[in-house]
C-alpha cells in the first residue's frame, strides 16, 4: 500500500470541476511532481493534501489513515509557499523553533533541531536575522528549514521557485532534492515549470483542466507523452494531422510519413503525427537512409539558443522546427533549401478526438 | 515633488526653494491649525483679552479653580474609563472579526466594508435616542455600560480601517495556513503571528479611538448626563459659567490626550526596540 494515497478526489467551484477523480498513489520517500498549466487544478489538490481546502467527495489516506476529517494543524504535514510566509515579527531562529515550540518540544532540543537544519540549508550565520534583512532565495531556505524542522510525514511545496531570480531557482531546485534525499522524505511538489518538475522528481503527474493526464517516471513522460496535450506541454513537438494509410504510412495535408507499425489504428483515421524537434536531422542533400522519412524544406527562422540552434523550416506551408548543434551540422543559412531526416521510430502517432 | 528631487540628487548641496503657493498653502494650513489651539492656551491664563491684540495680563487662577472644581477628578476618571473600556471592548470585537473575514469569509469583505461607514451617517442623536429607547430597561437604561455600546459603535470605523489595513498587508491568509501547517491552532495563530504583525494598526486604531472618545460629548449627554458626568461634559458647564476656566480644561484634556498618545506609541514602539536590539546584537 502506498504511503500516501488519493483515492477519486473531487473538487467543485461553482459547479465547475477544479479537480476531477484524482486518484494517485505516493510511495514512502519518493518526490513526486504535479505539474500543468495555471488552473489545472495542481495546486487545488496539493491544498486538500494540506487540509487547506476540503474535498467533495473521495479520499485521503497517510500511512493507512483517513486524514480528511482531520485539521490542518494536527496533519502532521510541512508546507513550503511561493510566497515564503515566513514570519515577519520573528527572527530566522525563532520562525524555524516556532512548530517545535507548538509541538512542547523542550528548549535544549529545539536549538539543537533548529542548529541542524539551519545547517542543512547552509545558512547558520543567518538565525538572528529577520527575514526581510534575507534575499528571496534565503527567505525561501529558511521556508524549507522552518517546514522541516518539524519533521513532517509529507513535505509540500507549492511553486517553492516562482518567485525567484533563473539562476536561484536552478540552484535551489538542487538543493531541495539533495535534502529530500538526505531526508527520504515524502514529498510532493508543484510547478508549472516542465524543466523543474523533469530534472527534480520521481515520478511527474502532468495535470490539465482538473484532470491527470499522464502519471510516470520523467523520462517516460518525455519519450512516450500518452496524450498530445502531455506532448506539447513537456517540451516542444511538431504536429502533422493526417490520416493513416496502409500498415506504417500516414498521409498528410501536405507530406506523407512513416511510422512504426500502426496495426492499432483502422484505416483512413484521423491522427496527429508527433516529432520532437531534437529527433530531426538536417541535411543539405537528400541521403535517403533507409526506411527514414525526408521532406524538403526552406529555412524562415534560426534561433540561437546557446547549446542548440532552432530552426523554423517551412514544409509545404507547415512550420516545422528542427533543432540542430554546433558541432555535427554545417552553418544554415535564411532561405536555404533543405532536407528534414528522421525515422519512424521518432514519429508518435495519436488519434485525433473530433 | 519629483522633480524637485531630482534636481537635488544631481547637486545634494544646492537646496530647491519651494515655490511661493507652496509656503502659502503651508503657512495657511499651519496658522488653521495651530491659531485655535495657540489662542486657547493663552486665554486659560490671560486676564483680560478683550480690548488689545495680546492680553492686558496674565495669571494662574482659571487652573487653580479649574483643578478646585468638585467634579474635577471624578469626570477625569469617567472619560478615561469610557475611552479605555471602548478600546477595548472594539479590540476584541474588531480584530477578531476583521482577521476572520480576511482570511475564512473573503466574500464579505465588501459587505463589512459598506458596514463600517455607517457610523458615520447616523446622527448621533438619532443614535443617542434610539437606543435609550430601545434600551429602557434596567440594568442597561442610561447606564454607563449602554454608554459604552454606543460609543463602541460611533467610533468603531476609527478602530476598523487601521486593523484591516494592517491585516491586508500582511497576508494573513498565507501566514495563518503556514501557522496551521507548522502545528498552531487559531488562537496560537492569532496571538503569535498576526497579532504582533499588525501591532501597528491596532495601535493606531486606539489612538483615534481614544481622542475621539475622550472627547466624546453628544452620546454622553443623551444617554448617561448626569449620571456619569465625562470631562467634556464639565467643560461645556463651565464655558456657560467662565470661559476662562473652560480653556484651562481644554488645555488640560489637550495635554492628557497627547500623553496618553505618547503612552501608546511608547508601548507599541516595545516590541519594535527588542527587535532593532537583536538586530544590532549581530
Amino acid at each position: 500500500m502506498a504511503y500516501l494515497e488519493l483515492k477519486n478526489v473531487n473538487k467543485y467551484y461553482a459547479g465547475v470541476a477544479a479537480v476531477h477523480d484524482f486518484s494517485l498513489d505516493i510511495e514512502k520517500g519518493s518526490l513526486v511532481s504535479f505539474l500543468g498549466p495555471s488552473g489545472c487544478g495542481k495546486t487545488t489538490t496539493l491544498r486538500m493534501i494540506a487540509g487547506f481546502e476540503q474535498l467533495d467527495s473521495g479520499t485521503i489516506r497517510l500511512d493507512g489513515n483517513d486524514i480528511v476529517p482531520v485539521p490542518p494543524n494536527r496533519r502532521d504535514i510541512g508546507m513550503v509557499f511561493q510566497s515564503y510566509a515566513l514570519f515577519p515579527n520573528m527572527t530566522v531562529r525563532e520562525n524555524v523553533a516556532f512548530g517545535l515550540e507548538m509541538k512542547k518540544t523542550p528548549k535544549a532540543e529545539i536549538k539543537k533541531h533548529v542548529d541542524n537544519v539551519l545547517e542543512m540549508v547552509r545558512l547558520q550565520d543567518t538565525a538572528k536575522r529577520f527575514p526581510h534583512q534575507l534575499s528571496g532565495g534565503q527567505q525561501q531556505r529558511i521556508a524549507l528549514a522552518r517546514a522541516l524542522a518539524v519533521q513532517p510525514r509529507v513535505l509540500l511545496l507549492d511553486e517553492p521557485l516562482s518567485a525567484l531570480d533563473a539562476e536561484v531557482r536552478v540552484v535551489l531546485r538542487g538543493e531541495i532534492r539533495r535534502i529530500q534525499s538526505e531526508l527520504a522524505i515524502t514529498t510532493v511538489y508543484v510547478t508549472h515549470d516542465q524543466e523543474e518538475a523533469l530534472s527534480i522528481s520521481d515520478k511527474v503527474v502532468v495535470m490539465n483542466k482538473g484532470l491527470i493526464e499522464q502519471v510516470g517516471a520523467p523520462e517516460e513522460i518525455y519519450r512516450a507523452p500518452n496524450t498530445r496535450f502531455v506532448a506539447t506541454f513537456i517540451g516542444t513537438a511538431n504536429q502533422f494531422l493526417g490520416k493513416t494509410s496502409g500498415k506504417n504510412m500516414v498521409v498528410c495535408n501536405n507530406v506523407e510519413l512513416f511510422t512504426n507499425s500502426l496495426t492499432d489504428f483502422k484505416t483512413d483515421q484521423p491522427v496527429v503525427v508527433l516529432v520532437r524537434p531534437e529527433n530531426i536531422q538536417v541535411q543539405a542533400e537528400q541521403s535517403r537512409q533507409k526506411g527514414w522519412n525526408s521532406i524538403h524544406g526552406e529555412v524562415e527562422t534560426i534561433t540561437f539558443h546557446g547549446a542548440i540552434t532552432r530552426l523554423g523550416v517551412n514544409v509545404n506551408g507547415q512550420r516545422v522546427v528542427a533543432d540542430i548543434t554546433v558541432a555535427n551540422t554545417q552553418p544554415v543559412s535564411l532561405n536555404q533549401k533543405l532536407w528534414l531526416q528522421f525515422p519512424p521510430e521518432a514519429c508518435q502517432v495519436m488519434v485525433v478526438e473530433e | 515633488m519629483a522633480k524637485s528631487r531630482s534636481t537635488q540628487s544631481r547637486d545634494p548641496n544646492k537646496r530647491v526653494r519651494p515655490a511661493s503657493w507652496q509656503i502659502f498653502m503651508v503657512s495657511f494650513f499651519l496658522l488653521y491649525m495651530l491659531v485655535p489651539i495657540i489662542s486657547t492656551y493663552v486665554f486659560s491664563v490671560a486676564t483680560r483679552w478683550d480690548r488689545t491684540i495680546l492680553p492686558e495680563g496674565y495669571t494662574l487662577e482659571f487652573y487653580k479653580r479649574a483643578f478646585a472644581a468638585s467634579y474635577f477628578t471624578i469626570t477625569l476618571r469617567n472619560s478615561l474609563i469610557l475611552s479605555l473600556a471602548t478600546i477595548l471592548v472594539s479590540l476584541l470585537v474588531i480584530v477578531p472579526t476583521v482577521y476572520w473575514v480576511h482570511t475564512r469569509l473573503v466574500g464579505a469583505k465588501p459587505l463589512l466594508d459598506i458596514l463600517m461607514i455607517l457610523p458615520f451617517g447616523i446622527p448621533m442623536v438619532v443614535l443617542a435616542l434610539a437606543l435609550v429607547q430601545v434600551y429602557n430597561f434596567p440594568p442597561l437604561a442610561r447606564s454607563p455600560t449602554l454608554l459604552i455600546g454606543a460609543v463602541v459603535i460611533y467610533s468603531m470605523p476609527f478602530m476598523y480601517r487601521p486593523v484591516s489595513n494592517a491585516i491586508q498587508a500582511v497576508d494573513a491568509q498565507v501566514l495563518t495556513e503556514a501557522g496551521q501547517s507548522l502545528g498552531a491552532n487559531v488562537f496560537q495563530v492569532l496571538y503569535r503571528i498576526i497579532i504582533p504583525n499588525i501591532l501597528p494598526g491596532i495601535l493606531s486604531g486606539s489612538l483615534l479611538v481614544f481622542s475621539t472618545v475622550f472627547a466624546e460629548y453628544t452620546l454622553t449627554s443623551l444617554i448617561v448626563g448626569a449620571k456619569f458626568k465625562t470631562f467634556p461634559l464639565l467643560l461645556v458647564e463651565f464655558t456657560r459659567i467662565n470661559g476662562n476656566v473652560a480653556s484651562a480644561f481644554s488645555v488640560i484634556s489637550f495635554t492628557i490626550a497627547w500623553l496618553v498618545s505618547i503612552l501608546i506609541l511608547w508601548v507599541g514602539s516595545m516590541g519594535n526596540t527588542k527587535r532593532t536590539k537583536t538586530i544590532r546584537a549581530r
